[in-house]
């Protein structure tokens, strides 16, 4: 083998790696329509989530945890598809597995505390979805993560909004329609 | 740089495989077998051979009950690679 054809053969193995984001944009999506498919189906069925003194509990809790288990197993089972991880793949599974833990952590302390956890929640969202629009260099989801920074904070000023509300239009603009463009987005990140 | 690792890279195969490793944290057997177009056999003889040099590890797990294997590379590799890497461009 020439030194040419070493060379080519280490640029043609470099050539294959490609970050794939799609996994990442199904994700934000599957969760953007859980969460605001949860908030609507509360908002306008309060008699049957609220039915109990711990149903409502019951409801946000188990859902959210359900969905876990499910994006844990699709995660793990798109990445033996693709074959490889990058270490942006590395970097992105690190960050959204930190707010998993994140949102656990909160959700057991506004249980304990009584409090409701909304506006917290949705600024960790924010928080992770400009870090992930930043690392991948996706600007919708950058975008998305900033206007959802911007309402969260305006929440917390004005006390008199619907939480429930706040909760579908937040996703909606903060997880929903960027992860939708990111699903739908050819990536050739490399 | 040290002449068993310019022999061990020697071999497109085993060259090919260590770029890619360089470029990822871990990869499987299916996706090494895509880019090297290799045989299985093959495959397993110079991933041996490398394992044995310590430039790549390899993690053996089950999921699903089905045994997965992963391949990524050692701090060695990376390192030798490199030095490798940089032998061959001075030629040029």
């Amino acid at each position: 083998m020439t030194k040419e054809e070493q060379l080519k053969n280490i640029n043609d193995a470099i050539k294959q790696t490609k970050t794939n984001l799609k996994p990442l944009g199904y994700n934000l999506v599957f969760w953007g329509v859980v969460i605001i498919s949860m908030s609507l189906f509360h908002y306008f069925f309060p008699q049957i989530v609220q039915s109990s003194n711990y149903s409502s509990t019951i409801y946000w809790v188990t859902i959210p945890l359900l969905g876990m288990i499910y994006t844990t197993y699709y995660n793990i089972k798109s990445g033996i598809k693709i074959g490889y991880e990058t270490q942006l793949d590395r970097v992105i599974k690190i960050i959204w597995g930190v707010f998993g833990f994140c949102w656990i952590f909160i959700v057991g302390i506004s249980l304990s505390q009584n409090v409701i956890p909304t506006q917290d929640i949705l600024f960790l969202l924010a928080v992770v979805l400009i870090m992930s629009g930043l690392i991948i260099k996706f600007n919708n989801i950058t975008i998305g993560g900033f206007a959802l920074l911007i309402f969260t904070g305006y929440t917390y000023f004005n006390t008199d909004l619907n939480l429930l509300l706040v909760n579908t239009i937040g996703i909606c603009f903060g997880l929903l329609i960027p992860g939708l463009s990111l699903y739908l987005h050819k990536s050739d990140n490399s | 740089m040290n002449k068993e690792i310019e022999k061990l890279l020697f071999n497109p195969i085993r060259l090919k495989t260590i770029s890619f490793l360089m470029t990822v944290e871990t990869c499987t057997f299916k996706k090494l077998l895509e880019i090297t177009d290799s045989t299985k056999g093959n495959l397993s003889t110079q991933l041996k051979k490398l394992h044995e040099a310590r430039l790549i590890k390899i993690e053996k797990y089950f999921l699903e009950s089905y045994p997965t294997t992963d391949y990524s590379i050692t701090k060695k590799g990376k390192k030798s690679f490199k030095e490798f890497y940089k032998q061959l461009i001075s030629y040029k």
